[in-house]
């Protein structure tokens, strides 16, 4: 009766043990990568049109505000972008814990079109790649205080690589205002 | 008279093994109640860099080498920043390789990023591997102002407007003079470095302090010989209630 119960007791202890390390490692496994170059998402933005590519200089006020969304100071002099028929993209990159996310952003009259992880590097939260998260950004505009109009659902595990996201999407709609102000009247 | 001697034996062993363990028990203790609290009290934020602990860890300080372009010194330190004198300007993770100058723009190019920099030093913009800087790019030339990367088997115009790339079929990239040898960063800049250089957490030294590796396998045999010895610490300790129990009755 006790045999029964001890070789009950391992058998569980083992599955257990092996459903737990597959949980845990699974992220780790597929979180880190290269998704996408830059260039290849523009062209894919952009398909069938040639985007033409742009440069904001990031002056002392656009670095203010650049660094007030970003809560850290804003490197370089300049950011490229590409841009057809009222449309932006926009690469830019975050740090999530510790690594930089590479994250690329469309904007659309305004409007956030889409935003995909391009490169992600840290071990855990790759999570915010998947397509059902970043769904969340469509239609996300710009408030006066420099913060998504929309309520991101966050995911559990990965909050910071969420925020560095929401970071990037309201930088990216900033960045577009700066390039292609909208009129005061389809604000 | 037979069940009194081992009473007796067991008290005697039981107060042996707890004076062997007594000052370990305590630092294990201690070191164990930080790690469960080391966010709290911030150990991973506090960076040891004394010579003694990082050479006991291996990491030794080698001399800082870099580039001298245009009065000024290019180089990265331990933790993978590129310094124009003494001004960190942006990430390099990977090993600096070249630099290179054209109009009123620097070129630094780490492993894995160009970075372009004005005359006096601010980072400009970088331009990745994701950007399309080729995988197996070794240096950078600049040649009657035209900009060269060099990979190991072509030589690549590159177009720092654009940041479009071109390969060069007629120009040898051997024979193209970049400056790729590093000399010894001066002392004053390295001196400023020190503060920067490579340290470990404190949080990392309690850990290994705690489990013994601080001091290789045979400080983790040790620990491992008292938490044997706290076992038997604890069955000689039951052992010993027990018997007083008895005798008490």
């Amino acid at each position: 009766m006790l045999n029964r119960f001890y070789k009950k007791l391992f058998s569980t202890a083992i599955f257990t043990s092996l459903l737990t390390t597959t949980l845990l490692a699974s992220p780790q496994l597929s979180a880190k990568g290269v998704y996408q170059s830059g260039p290849d998402f523009v062209a894919e933005v952009f398909a069938p049109q040639q985007p033409e590519p742009g440069v904001l200089w990031l002056n002392k006020s656009i670095r203010q505000e650049a660094e007030k969304i970003l809560g850290r100071k804003v490197l370089g002099l300049r950011v490229r972008y590409h841009q057809s028929a009222g449309k932006t993209a926009w690469i830019l990159n975050e740090i999530g814990k510790e690594m930089p996310i590479t994250i690329g952003v469309i904007i659309d009259q305004g409007k956030i079109s889409s935003v995909k992880i391009l490169a992600y590097r840290e071990s855990r939260g790759g999570e915010v790649r998947y397509p059902a998260y970043m769904a969340q950004y469509q239609g996300a505009t710009l408030t006066d205080r420099y913060k998504l109009d929309k309520s991101i659902d966050g995911i559990t595990g990965a909050t910071l690589s969420v925020w560095a996201v929401n970071k990037v999407a309201a930088l990216a709609l900033y960045y577009h205002s700066q390039v292609m102000p909208q009129p005061e009247s389809t604000k | 008279m037979k069940s009194s001697n081992s009473v007796k034996t067991n008290i005697i062993w039981h107060r042996r093994l707890g004076l062997s363990v007594f000052l370990l028990l305590i630092f294990l203790a201690i070191s164990g109640f930080a790690l469960n609290h080391s966010p709290a009290l911030k150990l991973n934020k506090i960076s040891l860099s004394s010579s003694w602990l990082l050479s006991w860890y291996g990491l030794e300080k080698s001399p800082i080498k870099g580039f001298k372009l245009d009065d000024k010194w290019f180089y990265k330190d331990g933790s993978n920043l590129l310094y124009s004198d003494n001004q960190a300007v942006a990430p390099c993770s990977d090993s600096l390789l070249s630099v290179a100058k054209s109009s009123n723009t620097l070129y630094a190019l780490c492993a894995d990023t160009l970075h372009l920099l004005t005359e006096n030093g601010q980072l400009l913009e970088s331009f990745s591997q994701l950007d399309g800087l080729p995988i197996n790019v070794r240096a950078i030339s600049a040649v009657d102002n035209s900009l060269y990367l060099i990979t190991d088997s072509a030589a690549l115009e590159f177009n720092p407007e654009s940041l479009a790339l071109n390969p060069v079929l007629a120009i040898d990239p051997d024979s193209l003079n970049a400056i790729t040898a590093q000399l010894p960063v001066p002392e004053s800049l390295v001196q400023q470095l020190d503060e920067s250089g490579p340290s470990i957490s404190l949080e990392t030294v309690v850990l290994d302090l705690h489990s013994g590796r601080f001091f290789g396998q045979f400080g983790v045999l040790v620990i491992d010989i008292v938490g044997l010895l706290i076992c038997i610490l604890s069955i000689t300790g039951l052992l010993a209630w027990i018997n007083r129990l008895r005798q008490t009755k």
